[in-house]
């Protein structure tokens, strides 16, 4: 008989009915055999893991992360509202106390979906966690500060975008070099805008980075943030497509490498993201973060083919490694000293690909500078579906006078938009006005 | 006529039925020697023995062997591989590892070493044992180190049971407990159907012998040589039999409550047919992968202790005795019913000194803390059927479809069996708000159930058709494939196996197929369909035997 010496909740919706399309990479068969891993290894049967039935998002729920264009229900499939809800319930869990931690092992997964949605990018309609992470702000008041460490082998663009100007989300993003591999993003110069400069973090691996590399990288750089950041809530975007098998990657890490990185995190809530070595690496990593995250021994986790020897890092990887970590450390501890720019808005255009549905989208965003909340922000995007929309968000902890420009740009639109949607943290409402 | 009888701890019931009635019943206290506490039983009923053409038994016979530990002393040969350290879960020094590894495809990747085996085998027959289980991990994907090591073995040993013949299911950890138990009480099963054949047979009573199974089904006393391990915890599976016989209406969701001396066990029906627990039952605080009747037991009966808790009447959990009205020294719900006027054996008197000691301490009327002595221990019971039914609908489920279309179980009325269900009824009807149904011969309702239970047996199909294998591991079969089965095919395959094999699964009735879980995966690799992967759980219908049809 095992013990863990944590509480662990699991919640496991394998979605067995849905799928992208039946030769996609993000199928029904996606979590079979990790099922069976589970199943065969007995982890539900250590007394202090438990599984736990996942619950439903609503559309409220998605919209304290998102404007979907032109509406939730468009954008979403039952499955989604699925997923982000197993990370709901993932999160209620730990904060009711009914369990230490816990891990939402669903999918369709979410991590490349944006604050506007005009479709799917990279297999994600909606952010999962960042759907949970608005539904615990707003039913956890006493949850000010939370830390995302994505470590998916793909750079976590949708988190990172969502969490741009939040100063109280530190996201952190572990990959592969987006030199080598979709999105292309993730560089350290992306660190936040100006209300929270720093708080994104982005540490780009080179192809072949195994166990060593990223253990040091936990170790040297992302412990000592969330160290000095001291989150409330600690979320694992648990991405597992850096293992050595996966077959649209280049990365070496192992099972026991997952594990180990879970277990020096220690993590309140993890959530699966990518991950399609389906077979030879997802059954093992799984296996191996529940252990973790129990707090039972995981030592003998390892998978059929492992040779360590073939995976081990050139030398060269770990001393680049090394300097990239000391580099970023330093910006972090820096960060305080980059002051807000001295002007009252600030501007950013981009465009943005949806891979998965052939969308381009145009943004034009617009932040105001404000010395007493994090800022309104206005997002001006057009899509080549034919949307035009205008997205506003008020912050958190928003002052009266970024209220009152929110209201304005909502009032008084400026352009000929199909749409203006209007996200009001505080007093949770979202407000859609059709032109 | 049929005949079941059912041994529980205390006492031995028995029940003689033809196609419409209960032809005789009778009681017997369970004394140490089952046989003996059988024939007794027997004798009681007074019948024509020549008409009987079936026996059912439902023993704790296997239940108490592994509660008690009187076993004799059982070795494991076990094969795993990486995952869990499986010396975890070694229960005895007669647990011995040896290489091999299997992944979940059932593909091997660490073979089995012979040298390594016959070492072991060599040990365990220095110390005198003579039964033995063969597990390995995922051997219910492929068996064949678990029957590599069998034939390595098979002359050096009495009894040996594997793994992938206890259940086709995934569970290593529950695997190990469940082929331990079953080849540790193999033997003592073996000599019981010995002897309650010949003892039977002095009667004159020859005919088919079957016994019950924690699942409520029976099977064969063949097929419980082979598999002993399923008649554990087959006691609650009777009662709930019993109560699926007594319930004429098999549309209606119904809540079963079987109260007995120290526990109620719940249960309930679901379209006339108890639920099961979805990954084992539980014996002596271990998992086990023996399909058995999800059932729970509150501590609420008619022979709890009543006591107070400042101002507060509590009844149970414990038992402390007999009831003060039949010569015990404590209060139950027994004398409150004895107060009331509602229960007629033993002395009054003595149950109104029970529970008059209380009233006086509270300071109130005797009938009314009578009634609310029973009120507790029914508000008890229903504290634990809400528990047992929201876990029941909290189980979690793999798809969207039932996400959004959840079946919850919904009780609409109760069915209560045991000593003072008659009484308990006006309560029950209070307290949970529902029409409460108290059935005639609700006090052999075990011996009942035993007796009309029908042959069942489960197997698993599983087809891999990339690599070309399918596998049965009740029935140990595996064998090749065609790149083009399909879900179809395989479940008529998985009925023509049943079939075929329905002597060696003990069955005897006439067999129903019903599908239990089916689920058909395509495999994809680079971005193109490269096989299937097909599921299957398939049963013979559970129920009673259509031969019982009571006006």
């Amino acid at each position: 008989m095992i013990k863990a010496k944590r509480k662990t909740g699991l919640i496991f919706f394998p979605a067995y009915d849905w799928e992208i399309t039946p030769s996609h990479p993000e199928r029904q068969e996606r979590l079979l055999y990790t099922q069976d891993q589970v199943m065969e290894e007995g982890l539900l049967d250590i007394e202090g893991v438990r599984e736990f039935k996942a619950g439903l998002a609503t559309t409220d729920d998605i919209n304290r992360a998102h404007f979907c264009v032109p509406d939730a229900a468009s954008r979403i499939t039952p499955s989604h509202n699925v997923s982000a809800g197993g990370c709901i319930e993932a999160a209620r869990l730990v904060l009711e106390g009914v369990v230490d931690n816990a891990f939402a092992l669903v999918r369709p997964p979410g991590h490349h979906a944006m604050r506007v949605v005009h479709g799917a990018r990279g297999f994600c309609n909606i952010n999962i966690e960042a759907v949970m992470v608005e539904w615990v702000r707003k039913n956890y008041p006493k949850i000010k500060k939370i830390a995302i460490v994505d470590t998916d082998c793909h750079h976590g663009d949708g988190t990172q975008d969502i969490y741009w100007h939040d100063p109280n989300v530190l996201y952190i993003s572990l990959h592969q070099d987006g030199r080598t591999l979709y999105p292309g993003s993730g560089f350290p110069e992306e660190s936040g805008g100006p209300s929270a400069q720093g708080l994104t973090l982005n540490v780009p691996l080179p192809p072949r980075t195994s166990d060593e590399g990223m253990l040091h990288v936990m170790e040297h750089l992302i412990l000592p943030v969330i160290h000095d950041f001291k989150p409330d809530l600690i979320i694992n975007s648990a991405g597992q497509d850096n293992h050595y098998s996966d077959p649209i990657t280049n990365m070496s890490f192992t099972a026991g490498g997952y594990a180990r990185l879970n277990d020096m995190l220690s993590p309140d809530i993890c959530v699966l993201e990518g991950g399609y070595s389906i077979e030879a690496a997802l059954p093992y990593v799984n296996t191996g973060i529940i252990l973790a995250l129990a707090g039972v021994d995981y030592s003998y986790v390892k998978e059929p083919d492992l040779d360590p020897a073939a995976i081990k890092e050139d030398p060269r990887i770990i001393e680049y490694i090394k300097r990239l970590s000391d580099k970023l450390l330093e910006m972090w501890y820096d960060r305080e000293r980059h002051k807000k720019p001295d002007r009252p808005y600030v501007e950013r255009s981009r465009n943005i690909f949806y891979d998965t549905d052939g969308i381009s989208e145009n943004q034009k965003e617009v932040i105001k500078i404000c010395n007493d909340c994090p800022g309104v922000f206005r997002v001006d995007s057009s899509a080549s579906t034919g949307y035009y929309i205008l997205g506003i968000h008020l912050p958190w902890g928003a002052c009266n006078a970024c209220r009152e420009q929110a209201q304005e740009w909502f009032d008084y639109p400026d352009d000929n938009y199909y749409a203006v949607y209007l996200q009001d943290m505080d007093r949770d409402e979202y407000t859609v006005n059709i032109l | 006529m049929i005949l079941g009888i059912d041994i529980g701890g205390t006492h031995t019931d028995a029940v003689c039925i033809n196609e419409k009635d209960i032809v005789a019943t009778a009681k017997a206290v369970t004394g140490n020697d089952l046989v003996s506490s059988i024939l007794e039983v027997v004798r009681a009923l007074g019948i024509d023995y020549s008409a009987i053409s079936r026996v059912v038994l439902s023993t704790t016979l296997s239940t108490n062997a592994i509660i008690e530990k009187k076993y004799a002393p059982t070795g494991m040969i076990v094969s795993a591989g990486p995952g869990i350290d499986p010396r975890h879960y070694f229960l005895t020094d007669d647990f011995y590892l040896v290489d091999g590894a299997i992944d979940h495809r059932g593909r091997e990747y660490i073979p089995v070493r012979d040298d390594q085996v016959r070492g072991v085998a060599g040990e365990l027959k220095g110390k005198g044992i003579t039964g033995v289980g063969i597990v390995s991990k995922f051997s219910v994907r492929n068996s064949s180190h678990e029957t590599m090591i069998r034939s390595l073995i098979d002359s050096d040993f009495q009894n040996i049971s594997m793994g992938h013949a206890m259940s086709g299911s995934l569970n290593f950890h529950r695997r190990l407990n469940t082929t331990y138990f079953n080849t540790a009480v193999m033997p003592v099963q073996v000599r019981f159907v010995e002897s309650v054949r010949k003892a039977l047979q002095e009667l004159g009573i020859h005919c088919t012998m079957l016994f019950l199974k924690a699942d409520g089904g029976t099977y064969s006393s063949s097929a419980a040589d082979r598999l002993p391990v399923e008649t554990i915890l087959s006691g609650p599976a009777a009662s709930m039999m019993g109560a699926v016989a007594l319930c004429k209406d098999s549309v209606t969701t119904t809540l079963v409550l079987d109260v007995g001396g120290t526990t109620t066990d719940i249960g309930v029906l679901i379209g006339g047919i108890p639920i099961l627990e979805p990954k084992g039952v539980n014996i002596r605080g271990l998992k086990t992968l023996v399909r058995g009747l999800k059932v729970v037991s509150v501590g609420a009966g008619g022979d709890s202790f009543v006591h107070l808790d400042g101002d507060a009447i509590r009844v149970g959990p414990q038992r402390q005795g007999p009831p003060a009205v039949m010569g015990g020294s404590d209060p139950t719900p027994m004398d409150a019913f004895a107060v009331l006027g509602e229960f007629d054996r033993g002395d009054k008197t003595r149950a109104f000194e029970a529970v008059s000691a209380i009233a006086e301490k509270l300071g109130r009327e005797v009938d009314a803390v009578a009634r609310e002595i029973i009120s507790v221990m029914v508000h008890n019971i229903k504290e634990g059927a809400l528990d047992f039914i929201d876990e029941v609908n909290r189980h979690p489920v793999y798809t969207i479809y039932e996400m959004l279309h959840p079946e919850l179980v919904e009780p609409k009325q109760i069915m209560v069996i045991g000593g003072p269900a008659r009484q308990l009824k006006p309560y029950i009807e209070e307290v949970f708000g529902l029409k409460c149904i108290v059935p005639d011969h609700a006090m052999v309702a075990n011996a009942l159930g035993a007796a009309l239970a029908r042959t069942t047996a489960q197997i698993t199909m599983l087809a891999d058709t990339q690599l070309r294998r399918l596998v049965c591991p009740e029935l140990g079969i595996e064998e090749e494939v065609s790149r083009m089965l399909s879900l179809e095919d395989l479940k008529r395959m998985g009925e023509e196996a049943i079939r075929k094999n329905a002597a060696y699964l003990g069955l005897k009735d006439e067999i129903e197929i019903s599908i239990l879980e089916e689920q058909s995966f395509n495999m994809v690799r680079g971005f193109s369909t490269t096989g299937k992967n097909l599921r299957l759980k398939i049963q013979t219908r559970p129920g009673i035997i259509h031969e019982w049809s009571p006006q």
